[in-house]
């Protein structure tokens, strides 16, 4: 019985780390994207860009690694039965945060475009919110695995980043056909835009998902 | 002894329809909810069942032999029929019923029929107790609920830790349970039988032995555990999916409030003590664990807010405790006429 115990305990233990690595994951993802974007504005050198957009790689990499070996360890073990599919459902949304921001800065490092200096400003300021608001996402389903009693709290943190996230974006994409420069370039900012707001919006789908979750953990 | 198995079968029988149908209700929502295994699940509540019957089953069966010791025969085999005739036909019908109604209503049919007089003190006893029943249980499920809903506050137990506890807690209560429904139940299923019992007493190791009535409870509880092993684990499935879509920590507190209230009415030791303090005690009655369960189920339904609780149960709750002993008690007395001048038989002393 100790034995059993030890062993079910153990995995446990293992299983808790993995997801805490994969929220670490998320996190990470976000921060490198706020320096890819500020370095991409600020400094002419594009090889510190594509060192982070290397290091973004590496960590998208890592979280798909450890999302299969979550979903491997929740079906061979058994554990969170009335819980597995959920669990399951919100740790793949949670990887697409990490994937979009892997093909945003990507997207950045093969188009180059030009963005005009008067724009810089809401640019990293559009970034930052995205950026935080999958840190709060982050954070909503590390305590949802951890500590219940805080999720709604960031849950709320989330939801308030993406509304300031979508004001910025209309902001830019009016100062973007307001400006003179040529209709392409106009487009492909346009388009870069609404890429970066989209890691938002991804990242409140996976806070719609966790209400829904936490409600059901209720007793 | 071969005509003595024989009329024993209408006991066997029915305590093979309590493991199929009681077992289920002790690990249920955990097999129902994937927290357990089937036959993980059947093991434990086999052993327990079989531990709780031979040690502790006397107390519910005295009970049943105050209220008319059968003491022949054919008369314990056809009350032992009646009442598992009634239980089938009252599964049929959707009605919540259980053997310790239908058991109480035959002992009455073969009071009457035997001209023997009824302790209606002693009815009325065993009728509070199954009013008693499912309202104790709901109180305990209030309790545990509350108390399980504080430590989850305030201790902040992470989901996978909790699952595991929740698991753990599943495995202990079930055992308990089964133990508590072995000591509790064991009396429906032979305990008609004990006053004609022809069984010899089991010498164990160490000096140890099982007495003759300890060994019919040991028969009678094999059939309980090949019950739970053939036909519960339908019941298990349809428990824990159908029934009770409840969380896995609810159904922790269904099974430990169950558990409670059927050792609480199983248990000697209890009974004293309250007795000895000068405090009421409860009887030593076969309950159900059927409505002990739909008792714990409401309760936590109630806490909850009273949104999902399902009404019409109550109905089928009341019309099962009128009707189970009443129809029980007409099958017992007409199939006792029949046996006595169509074949002749002697059904009571």
């Amino acid at each position: 019985m100790f034995k059993i115990k030890i062993s079910i305990f153990s995995k446990t233990k293992e299983l808790e780390n993995k997801i805490d690595c994969f929220h670490d994951k998320i996190i990470d993802s976000a921060t490198l994207f706020r320096k890819a974007i500020k370095i991409f504005l600020t400094v002419d050198d594009f090889d510190e860009y594509r060192s982070v957009n290397r290091q973004i790689k590496a960590v998208e990499h890592d979280a798909d690694n450890l999302r299969r070996d979550i979903e491997n360890q929740l079906y061979a073990h058994n554990l969170l039965p009335n819980l597995q599919a959920d669990v399951l459902q919100l740790v793949e949304s949670l990887d697409k945060i990490n994937n979009k921001i892997h093909d945003v800065v990507y997207k950045f490092r093969i188009e180059k475009p030009e963005i005009p200096s008067e724009l810089h400003n809401n640019f990293k300021i559009l970034c930052n919110q995205v950026a935080e608001c999958c840190e709060y996402m982050g954070i909503a389903s590390r305590s949802f695995f951890k500590d219940l009693s805080i999720v709604r709290d960031y849950i709320h943190k989330v939801y308030l980043m993406e509304q300031e996230s979508d004001i910025t974006c209309n902001k830019l994409k009016k100062s973007i056909f307001n400006s003179d420069m040529p209709l392409a370039n106009k487009l492909q900012l346009d388009l870069l835009i609404s890429e970066i707001a989209e890691i938002a919006d991804i990242a409140e789908d996976c806070t719609d998902l966790l209400q829904i979750f936490t409600l059901k953990r209720d007793i | 002894m071969i005509s003595f198995l024989i009329f024993l079968s209408s006991g066997l029988f029915l305590g093979w329809s309590l493991g199929a149908n009681d077992g289920a209700n002790i690990f249920g929502t955990a097999v129902g909810t994937k927290m357990l295994r089937f036959r993980t699940a059947a093991i434990i509540s086999s052993v327990f069942v079989i531990i709780g019957a031979v040690m502790a089953g006397n107390g519910t069966t005295n009970t049943l032999n105050e209220l008319g010791s059968i003491n022949a025969l054919p008369g314990a085999f056809m009350a032992g029929l009646a009442a598992a005739i009634t239980v089938y036909f009252m599964v049929r019908t959707k009605i919540v019923t259980s053997t310790s109604q239908a058991i109480v209503g035959a002992i009455i049919g073969w009071n009457i029929y035997s001209g023997k007089v009824t302790d209606w003190s002693l009815v009325s006893a065993i009728a509070a107790s199954w009013i008693v029943c499912p309202i104790l249980a709901g109180v305990f499920a209030i309790v545990i609920y509350m108390l399980i809903k504080f430590v989850l506050k305030y201790r902040r137990i992470s989901l996978l830790r909790q699952d595991n506890y929740t698991r753990i807690g599943l495995v202990l209560a079930g055992a308990f349970g089964a133990y508590a429904l072995g000591a509790n139940n064991i009396a429906n299923v032979m305990g008609v039988f004990v006053a004609s019992n022809q069984l010899h007493g089991l010498p164990l190791f160490c000096g140890t032995s099982l007495s003759p009535t300890q060994v019919l409870f040991l028969l009678g509880a094999v059939f309980v555990a090949i019950g739970i092993f053939t036909y519960s684990y339908k019941n298990m499935d349809t428990i824990g999916r159908d029934v009770m879509q409840m969380s896995p920590i609810a159904a922790l507190i269904v099974v430990i409030s169950q558990s409670l209230v059927l050792f609480i009415f199983a248990s000697s030791a209890i009974h004293n003590w309250l007795e000895v303090h000068n405090l009421p005690a409860f009887p030593l009655v076969p309950v159900s664990s059927s409505q002990a369960v739909i008792g714990s189920v409401m309760a936590i339904g109630l806490i909850k807010g009273g949104r999902n609780i399902n009404w019409n149960l109550v109905g089928k709750l009341s019309a099962g405790w009128i009707s189970t002993p009443i129809i029980s008690a007409i099958i017992c007395y007409v199939s006792l006429f029949v046996l006595a001048n169509v074949f002749n038989l002697t059904v009571y002393l």
